[in-house]
């Protein structure tokens, strides 16, 4: 944002969405209350991070410990956030140094071996690890694909090419970041199906969605922050599915679909919103009309 | 810290003792932060930087259920318990759990998946051997189903399995238990000794009873192939995985089992158990019903079925005046476990949990 009534239209963003991001949290945090308080290795922090764990521990200590031997936690995670924030440093990822030692040594086995249990052995071996340090990584195989998806997203921001940030070129970016594992893919949206991964993923989806959006500078502040975001992952999300069955050059298929899918959604958009010009002016049009007979409204 | 040095560093700083268990946690936490940013203390939490409360004492006060006792007093206390229950423990178990406690044992086995090894490269086996210590294993339920797991499931023969406790009474169920249901080779993949989960340096292989012709043999690691009562130990990194099962509640200093079990498993080694824990999470009905259940109906199955109220009124006192899921992660990350996402899993909210911890890399 670099002319002043860009960062104008930036300063108003952030303040009107609080409110917005106020509305989300309760629903990030009713999924990853667990989270809120992992404990994980002390580290210098941003201060506004210490005063986060501190807070934390005071609240611990208004708790009667039932062991005078337990220590407090040291480090606090905070919870992933849902949208992405003007005010704050984005949160750090879900997983630790111990787990990102397994995750990329196992992702560079997924080609091969799809999202499982057996590339995560063989990335704990190469790793220095054992077969069973696997154990570590709370959701098996879902960790894997969860690390593909975040490592993916949080890619994003660096593959952005200033002069083309639109929707299109950003989310046709992170569809081709799936080109290594994509004859895998299907095989990882079954797992992301099952009912106990099923909010993880529609979180990680919902994530992506923001970022993009974030990145290609959208600044909506109405409720149409909502509505873009949702179309946005509909449309990802089937095109993505139309990927694991292209086998064109370069995708250019997927590519082709990715473009009419769009157009769709911007026509859509575009319908409901004559439709809701209309919808107005035929009501303050019929409005006048009565108060010019005398009704008092 | 060696054996030796303990007593000798409990004399010299008797007041840290208080101060630590006393501290309010937020100092705690400034000091921490100073051991934690030095990689070396990481690296050896069981060792010099032992905290004094991590270390066994036989004087210190503990609980046993909702008493106050002696850490010594408890460990005779639950002693006996086990000794009186051994026997209708499975039958018991069954009805106070509406055999619940089936499905939670098996789900957590299938997730630690023993003996799984990747494919790897064709033409070459890719199994590689594992050593598991099954601790207050008495009736071998988790030991059993190891192997199972191991043997049949995952084809590897190359898993052995230690069960360990600290009560002869339940090994003995145990072991008729093992030549009733066990194949040959699983029973030749499985030894019993009877151990301290404390301090696993002192050791002692299950004396054999006169009736059985068992042919049980001793893995290399734990126990010389002469027969008892030689005590040995269980030498440091030689353990893939430390399991126990409805057993850490009852121990008398669990900082200090935590810390052995970090000694015992190899780097990369995991520790896993499965506890009973809070369950508040079906929220405020189910967690009354649970407690009518547990404080009205099983100390009086107890009395009716095994004979023993005392016994069964101690296991529900000390289920309650167990630490919860996040309280017991945290001593499990602070004796140098690593944990992944929230290092648990509540299993029928919350009544049982699984904690997980890996034990890192020297680094």
């Amino acid at each position: 944002m670099s002319s002043t009534a860009g960062a104008v239209t930036g300063q108003i963003a952030r303040c009107v969405q609080r409110p917005a991001a106020a509305r989300l949290a309760p629903i990030a945090s009713r999924t990853t209350t667990a989270t809120n308080l992992v404990t994980v290795h002390c580290r210098p922090a941003a201060s506004g991070r210490r005063t986060l764990s501190s807070a934390c521990l005071l609240l611990r200590t208004t708790q009667s410990p039932r062991l005078s031997t337990t220590t407090p936690t040291t480090r606090t995670i905070p919870t992933c956030r849902a949208y992405h924030s003007y005010d704050h440093p984005p949160p750090p990822g879900p997983f630790s140094e111990t787990e990102q030692a397994i995750l990329s040594a196992a992702y560079k086995h997924v080609p091969e071996y799809g999202f499982s249990e057996e590339a995560l052995a063989l990335g704990a071996r190469d790793a220095g690890y054992l077969d069973i340090s696997t154990n570590l990584l709370p959701e098996g195989a879902f960790s894997l694909i969860r690390w593909h998806l975040v490592t993916q997203r949080e890619a994003l921001a660096s593959r952005v090419d200033s002069n083309n940030n639109s929707v299109e070129a950003l989310t046709w970016e992170r569809l081709l970041g799936n080109k290594d594992v994509i004859r895998r893919w299907q095989e990882a949206l079954a797992i992301m199906a099952q009912p106990s991964h099923v909010p993880a993923s529609l979180k990680e989806l919902a994530m992506l969605a923001d970022e993009i959006l974030y990145l290609s500078g959208d600044t909506s502040v109405d409720p149409s922050w909502y509505t873009k975001r949702a179309s946005l992952s509909a449309v990802y999300a089937s095109a993505e599915l139309f990927m694991t069955n292209d086998f064109s050059e370069g995708f250019q298929d997927t590519r082709a679909f990715l473009k009419r899918r769009l157009n769709e959604s911007a026509e859509v958009r575009g319908v409901l919103r004559s439709v809701g010009e209309w919808v107005t002016f035929t009501a303050s049009a019929g409005v006048n009309v009565l108060r010019s007979k005398g009704v008092r409204i | 810290m060696t054996m030796a040095a303990r007593p000798a560093l409990r004399r010299a700083i008797p007041s840290l003792r208080s101060s630590t268990t006393h501290q309010s946690p937020q100092i705690q936490h400034s000091l921490r932060s100073f051991s934690c940013s030095s990689p070396a203390c990481r690296a050896s939490p069981a060792g010099s930087t032992t905290p004094d409360y991590a270390t066994p004492d036989p004087s210190r006060p503990t609980h046993f259920g909702f008493e106050t006792v002696t850490e010594a007093e408890k460990r005779e206390r639950v002693a006996g318990v086990f000794r009186s229950v051994a026997e209708s423990y499975d039958k018991m178990n069954d009805l106070m759990s509406f055999g619940w406690h089936r499905v939670w044992k098996d789900h957590f086995v299938a997730g630690l998946n023993p003996g799984f090894s990747p494919l790897g490269t064709p033409g070459s086996d890719p199994r590689s051997p594992q050593h598991i210590l099954d601790i207050a294993g008495g009736t071998g339920d988790i030991a059993f189903r190891m192997l199972h797991t191991a043997h049949v499931v995952n084809g590897n023969p190359d898993v052995t399995v230690t069960i360990s406790d600290i009560n002869p009474a339940m090994l003995s169920v145990g072991r008729q238990r093992a030549q009733q249901q066990l194949t040959a080779s699983q029973l030749a993949a499985t030894s019993f000794v009877e151990a301290n989960a404390e301090d696993l340096t002192q050791t002692k292989p299950l004396a054999p009873d006169s009736h059985s012709h068992s042919t049980i043999t001793t893995t290399a690691t734990t126990i010389p192939t002469t027969n008892p009562p030689i005590s040995s130990s269980i030498p440091d990194n030689s353990v893939d995985l430390y399991t126990v099962a409805f057993g850490i509640r009852n121990f008398s200093n669990i900082p200090a089992a935590l810390r052995e079990a970090y000694r015992v498993l190899k780097p990369g080694g995991v520790f896993a158990c499965l506890e009973f824990s809070k369950a508040d999470r079906y929220g405020p009905v189910f967690n009354t019903i649970y407690k009518q259940w547990s404080f009205g109906a099983i100390p009086l199955i107890g009395q009716l079925v095994a004979g023993d109220r005392d016994s069964y009124q101690y296991l529900v006192e000390s289920i309650e005046r167990f630490p919860s899921q996040g309280e017991f992660r945290d001593m499990i990350v602070d004796a140098g476990f690593v944990v992944g996402g929230t290092g648990y899993e509540n299993l029928t909210g919350g009544v049982a949990a699984i904690h997980k911890g890996m034990k890192p890399r020297a680094q």
